[in-house]
């Protein structure tokens, strides 16, 4: 493709072999675990088993536990459960939308991206679960023949519909996830020394070996899975945005949230892939495979992502004006923009529109830790965006007797730090135990922009 | 594997571009190649298809099919009830279930039928012919009965480019 090899420059540095690429990849599996590993995982682990002491508060005494009343029914679980679906959406999106656009700096990133989503789906699913109320009767939602009538579920219902999403989200992204680690499963299977290791990966690598048969299927495999999996990543946020948009809350019940939420979700899923793509490539020094120029593509795309975000805040802004709906105004004007959420309003509009503008820079884009600030700054931002959402837009809805204030509890806030232990220790195993780059998608792209051997042949290959 | 078998061994992708060019020149073709990541010249050249595309298409067909009979069965023949006023047959909201499920039936089915078709399952044990073939060489296998004529050029030409191992 034009794009590849003439503009963008080699994308590995240091003119590797392709042995020396497995292997540098390898290393971290084969390495003794360094003591910053243990002793970040004896953190998150802590983290995750406040978060379940809070989670088995919840279940033995109910959802009075938190902070939520007859006004705001919605509290912490909500926002913390599009956050982390937002990020989710990362992965997918990272590797399906790069992929349709032949964009093969992707390699690189492409397998961190997917293993940060499926464990941030992870901690998103266990938010509508606690919230039910009586978990241990989730099964309720499945639409199966019961004894209860039989009561079948309500297909007209967004919450149903997100139950489905979320279901098909979580087993697609892992399997496609999965799937592209086959081969690399393969390599450590071939080039490890251990017998065990040996056995273990060699187990997951399916039987894999390279033929030409199975690279034929395979790609016909990741070409059904990326096509319908494109379809799958706005399909399901623009499903999470319905949960709001379908109701007739004022600040929700607007036609702008399914596209709002499926950029914002990519908005904030590439802020978490710049964060633990510059922390990956800081402790395990990949900086031959993440370039800088890795690092600057991102950046680019999220400048863009953050005009788009700033235009979504400013529709909503001039519709509330615009519509005339004295609901909707005073909902943005008075509540949001300035009223008693002003501060999460303008801490959501600067760290998602204003901030990321930095971007276009290049002195900021090039300083690594300037960059690892601002993609946290816009986690955050994306996480107040979610509470503005959800909070403001039911405490003061049509009748102002019914308005109330919230604050969540500790125990809300505590499930939430134990969704943060989760994904940090799920993202620590990764970077153990997984190779944390596509090791045969790496070397597929290792040849560009390198001296050819035989100047001769000067086919381009796809 | 007891066949009597030889590889072809090649350390980059060019080189085995070459000799499989020139050995299809011949009219020769290796029984199998085994490469690292996939080799679009190799895909095509070895003339396999597949049709896992078409598969999942008629995956994609019978779901949405069977997904939206069922939801209509639950809604307007088994357990009718009105919600908000809609019509039983609330079709526009069946829409948004269905696209996700078929995905997701898509998605399970044919990573099932990948897994049949290219025989790759769990504990699986690897026919491996030479095991640097998924780390960094690209690796030609010759297992069928060749004249000594034909063994001979196709020996030949892989030598020009890389090396025979037997």
């Amino acid at each position: 493709m034009i794009y590849k090899t003439e503009i963008r420059g080699p994308l590995i540095n240091g003119d590797k072999s392709l042995a020396q690429i497995s292997r540098d990849i390898i290393a971290p599996i084969d390495a003794k675990t360094p003591v910053w590993w243990f002793a970040a995982m004896a953190v998150s682990l802590g983290m995750l088993g406040f978060g379940l002491y809070c989670i088995y508060l919840t279940l033995a005494y109910g959802i009075g536990g938190w902070g939520l009343n007859n006004t705001i029914g919605w509290g912490w679980a909500i926002v913390n459960f599009v956050w982390w679906i937002g990020i989710g959406h990362a992965g997918t999106a990272f590797s399906i939308f790069l992929l349709i656009l032949r964009q093969q700096w992707r390699t690189a990133i492409n397998r961190a991206a997917e293993a940060m989503t499926v464990v941030a789906v992870m901690c998103a699913g266990l938010f509508p679960l606690l919230h039910m109320g009586r978990p241990w009767l989730f099964f309720y939602i499945f639409p199966y023949p019961n004894t209860r009538g039989p009561l079948w579920v309500n297909f007209n219902s967004p919450l149903f519909w997100d139950f489905v999403a979320i279901t098909a989200y979580i087993l697609i992204s892992a399997s496609f996830w999965y799937f592209g680690m086959v081969p690399d499963f393969a390599t450590i299977r071939d080039t490890a020394k251990s017998k065990i290791k040996k056995a273990i990966y060699g187990f997951f690598a399916f039987g894999w070996t390279g033929s030409s048969k199975e690279w034929l299927r395979y790609e016909g495999l990741s070409f059904v899975l990326g096509g319908i999996a494109a379809v799958l990543v706005v399909s399901v946020h623009s499903i999470v945005s319905t949960d709001f948009a379908v109701s007739v809350i004022p600040g929700w019940h607007t036609t702008i949230f399914p596209p709002y939420f499926v950029i914002g979700a990519i908005f904030s899923g590439f802020a978490m892939v710049l964060t633990l793509v510059t922390v990956m490539r800081g402790l395990y020094r990949m900086h031959d495979y993440v370039t800088d120029s890795h690092i600057d593509a991102v950046c680019r795309v999220l400048i863009f992502i953050s005009l788009i975000m700033g235009t979504a805040y400013m529709t909503e802004i001039f519709m509330a004006w615009y519509s005339g709906s004295i609901y909707e105004f005073s909902i943005i004007f008075n509540s949001r923009m300035f009223g008693d959420f002003a501060f999460q309003f303008w801490a959501m509009f600067i760290a998602n529109a204003v901030v990321p503008q930095l971007f276009w820079f290049k002195a900021v884009r090039k300083r690594i830790w300037i960059v690892f600030i601002i993609s946290i700054i816009i986690n955050i931002g994306m996480w107040f965006e979610r509470f503005n959402i959800v909070i403001t837009s039911l405490s003061r809805d049509y009748l102002p007797a019914n308005w109330a204030d919230y604050s969540p509890s500790w125990i809300e806030v505590g499930i939430f730090i134990g969704t943060l232990g989760l994904f940090i220790s799920g993202v620590l195993l990764f970077f153990r135990f997984i190779p944390m780059i596509a090791i045969s998608e790496v070397k597929s792209v290792a040849k560009f922009n390198k001296p050819r051997v035989s100047a001769s042949n000067s086919s381009h290959h796809e | 594997m007891n066949k009597k078998y030889f590889t072809g061994v090649f350390s980059d992708e060019d080189s085995l571009v070459a000799a499989f060019g020139k050995l299809k020149e011949k009219g020769l073709k290796p029984d199998e190649v085994y490469t690292p990541y996939p080799v679009h010249e190799i895909l095509d050249g070895m003339g396999n298809k597949t049709r896992i595309s078409h598969a999942a298409f008629f995956f994609g067909l019978f779901s949405t099919i069977g997904l939206i009979g069922f939801m209509y069965y639950v809604s307007v023949i088994d357990w009718p009830l009105h919600f908000g006023g809609k019509p039983f047959n609330a079709f526009p909201s069946f829409i948004v279930v269905n696209i996700v499920a078929t995905i997701l039936v898509i998605t399970i089915l044919t990573l099932f039928t990948f897994s049949v078709r290219a025989k790759i399952f769990p504990g699986k044990e690897p026919e491996i012919f030479h095991p640097q073939a998924t780390d960094d060489k690209f690796v030609m296998l010759f297992s069928s009965e060749f004249s000594k004529e034909k063994e001979d050029m196709i020996v030949q030409i892989v030598k020009e480019h890389g090396a025979i191992e037997k």
